[in-house]
């Protein structure tokens, strides 16, 4: 009778393993990673289908490159233009919108350069340009900074050694509070922002957003099965039909960071 | 310029140095005043030079008669040179040019004046010579001719020769003789020698217990 | 060890081709000690003579004071000022924060304890009858304290030298209170702590070898400055 037990018992155990054992490969970014939402969201996923995702994490360029090499099942991202480039030539399917955070720009309340109530981010930085006041830049070419030069360029004008451009070439928590003392404005965002603007006690509000130039599209895809046959397609396009369904979105739109901020904005549907 | 003290006393911790101190010391010729060791020569000369105020008593400076006043245009019209001179680490130049840099004068009558008690007191051809590696005879010149630089009426010398080699006393008691022949600078000086005493002094007084006297060869 | 020669090769580079940023920090953080210094030695000077020849009351505890603050850590200076500076503190008015001034003061009050307490010393090593031949001269009393200080000079000289050394290597307060920004606050030991952290090692090496050969000149002239004073018997 013990012999029996055990048995049976074993053989579900390797059954259930063999069941559960579904893993796919998602690349992603190190920021998305590190802002902690897929340690939310993926056993939400997992506890309702059974699929494991592990995630690989490296730059925007690369996730996209290992997913063209097959080395993943699905790419999650934030480079909309390299995303859609990469499925017209074929190797990928299935692309949506998922969700997106937000730079913004923040400065003195009493707003010296007169921003707030301009649309642009290019123009308010041109404007801010011409009135001489003082704008702090993150200059160590992270993801914020160069969203901020990419900005300075559309608006034509070049803040490089100019009097009132101070490089802080640290954090951006660092350059917030550099811009605080300063009485200058500066390019953050979202998360970082409102994770600390009262910890700081920053005398500092957010002067402009929602200029669609500052959204960060985050959209997922799966790799092409025609590509590369070994994928798991069927398992990635659960995940990718999760994430852009009202459950998956709800559940994005959920996820708070440690401080309780909502640092994603679900914008699939 | 004549100077006539009265009266003159001076404690330091309730230990009385000057008791009664007085004396008319004129207006030329070489003083000396003898006394032992730490009776309180030093200290007599410091109030007469106007370094130091006494206890009690007065000090009356006139000049043609008429009374001067105990300020500082009157102390810089005299000098006392210290028993251990004080030379400044500097050139002979600087140290013997101090006292008219500081009272304005111009650079070449400081260059002019320099020179001339440079050759008085012998020390000339070490002019550039940075005054604190001379010997303590020469550095005891060097304080004679910084004195003598600004023109004293009255120059006090504290134990001028105690410390000082044979040859420089030599060389010191014959300044000291030309200044007495010159006749424009009184001297009051102090020593414990009294055959450098009776040798130099026209007049000869001694401090004893306190009290100044007169004493005669 | 290849990239660090390299780095080596490369930061030596930059020091013969005269690298614009390279002396621009270079100059910055002579400015910035240099006027450090000078504001120092003006209040540290005179503090140290009359404390080194007046008798007040309090005189003691007042030189035993001016000798602690000498060894005050640079970091707790930075982090006072800094709070002292910035917007919520009571001069954060001024928005003297993240600016060459902020570091300025701090240097200042990095040095001045230095300079004080080494100038005092060196005044009161002064034989007392240099005084006293000065007074029969017949010099006041202002004329009395230059002769003291005139004499003292080459301890005088070697306090600010010293003084200007310990500032020139400091770190900790000028990096709290300037922000080490690109340009502005930005000064040789500040960028060799930031550019070592990022792992740009050919400016870090290139300034430090710099900061190394400032750091050896003040010392040989230090030394010099001290030797003349010995060589003459005091």
């Amino acid at each position: 009778m013990k012999r029996t037990v055990v048995l049976v018992l074993l053989l579900t155990l390797v059954g259930t393993a063999a069941i559960a054992e579904t893993r796919i490969r998602m690349a992603s970014t190190t920021s998305t990673q590190n802002s902690g939402l897929f340690d939310y969201l993926l056993p939400i996923f997992e506890k309702k289908t059974g699929i494991k995702i592990d995630v690989v994490a490296v730059g925007t360029g690369a996730s996209i490159e290992i997913g063209k090499r097959g080395d993943a099942d699905v790419v999650f991202v934030h480079a909309k233009e390299q995303e859609l480039a990469a499925v017209q030539e074929g190797f990928f399917v299935n692309r949506h919108d998922v969700m997106y955070n937000d730079f913004v720009v923040i400065g003195p309340p009493a707003d010296p350069a007169k921003i707030k109530g301009i649309k642009s981010a290019a123009d308010a930085l041109k404007t801010i340009a011409a009135s001489g006041s003082s704008f702090v830049s993150r200059g160590d070419k992270s993801g914020t900074n160069t969203k901020e030069l990419s900005l300075w360029k559309k608006a034509g004008i070049e803040p490089a050694g100019q009097k009132w451009y101070l490089e802080a070439g640290q954090g951006m928590e660092k350059t917030q509070r550099i811009a605080d003392e300063k009485r200058a404005y500066t390019l953050t965002d979202r998360g970082t922002w409102l994770a600390t603007k009262d910890k700081d006690k920053l005398d500092l509000i957010i002067v402009l957003e929602g200029d669609p130039v500052l959204f960060n599209q985050y959209g997922v895809m799966a790799v092409n099965p025609e590509k590369h046959k070994h994928v798991k397609y069927k398992e990635a396009m659960e995940f990718v039909n999760w994430i852009i369904s009202k459950e998956g979105q709800d559940a994005v739109a959920a996820f708070k960071d440690k401080n309780g901020n909502a640092l994603f904005i679900p914008n699939a549907i | 310029m004549k100077l006539v003290i009265d009266h003159i006393r001076k404690a330091y911790d309730g230990r009385t140095v000057l008791k009664d101190c007085s004396y008319a010391f004129g207006g030329s010729g070489v003083a000396v005043l003898m006394g032992p060791n730490g009776c309180g020569k030093s200290t007599l000369l410091r109030i007469c030079s106007l370094l130091e105020r006494p206890d009690g008593g007065e000090l009356h400076f006139k000049d043609n008669g008429l009374p001067l006043a105990l300020d500082m245009q009157l102390r810089r019209r005299m000098t006392l040179v210290l028993p251990r001179t004080g030379v400044f680490k500097t050139s002979v130049f600087d140290n013997a040019a101090y006292g008219l840099k500081i009272r304005g004068f111009e650079k070449k009558l400081i260059a002019a004046k320099v020179n001339e008690v440079l050759s008085f007191v012998g020390l000339l051809h070490k002019v550039k010579q940075n005054a604190r590696t001379l010997s303590s005879g020469e550095t005891q010149r060097v304080g004679i001719a910084r004195a003598l630089a600004i023109d004293p009426e009255i120059l006090f010398l504290d134990e001028p020769t105690a410390s000082v080699d044979e040859e420089n006393t030599g060389i010191i008691e014959s300044l000291i003789g030309k200044m007495k022949r010159d006749g424009r600078t009184m001297v009051i000086m102090t020593t414990h020698d009294r055959e450098q005493a009776e040798r130099l002094a026209d007049r000869l007084l001694v401090l004893e217990h306190g009290v100044l006297r007169e004493t005669l060869r | 060890m290849d990239s660090l020669i390299q780095g080596f090769i490369k930061s030596v580079d930059l020091i013969f081709h005269l690298d614009p940023v390279l002396f621009g920090i270079i100059f910055l953080s002579l400015k910035v000690s240099g006027l450090a210094l000078l504001i120092a030695t003006t209040l540290g000077l005179p503090l140290g003579a009359v404390l080194g020849l007046k008798h007040f009351p309090g005189r003691d505890l007042a030189i035993s004071v001016m000798n602690t603050l000498m060894g005050l850590p640079p970091v707790v200076v930075g982090l006072f000022v800094y709070l002292l500076l910035s917007r919520k503190g009571p001069l954060g008015f001024l928005g003297l924060l993240y600016s060459p001034t902020a570091m300025i003061v701090a240097q200042t009050i990095l040095a001045a304890p230095i300079v004080t307490a080494l100038c005092h010393s060196a005044i009161v090593n002064v034989d007392p009858i240099i005084r006293q031949a000065a007074r029969t001269l017949g010099a006041t009393s202002g004329q009395e304290t230059l002769a003291v200080l005139r004499e003292a000079r080459y301890g005088i000289l070697s306090a600010v030298i010293a003084a200007f050394g310990r500032v020139m290597a400091e770190v900790g307060a000028i990096l709290i209170v300037g922000g080490n920004i690109a340009g502005y606050t930005r000064v040789m030991t500040t960028t060799i702590a930031l550019e070592t952290d990022k792992g740009n090692f050919e400016l870090a090496l290139a300034l430090g070898i710099i900061l190394l050969s400032i750091s050896f000149i003040i010392n040989a002239a230090l030394h010099s400055v001290q030797q003349r004073g010995a060589a003459v018997p005091a």
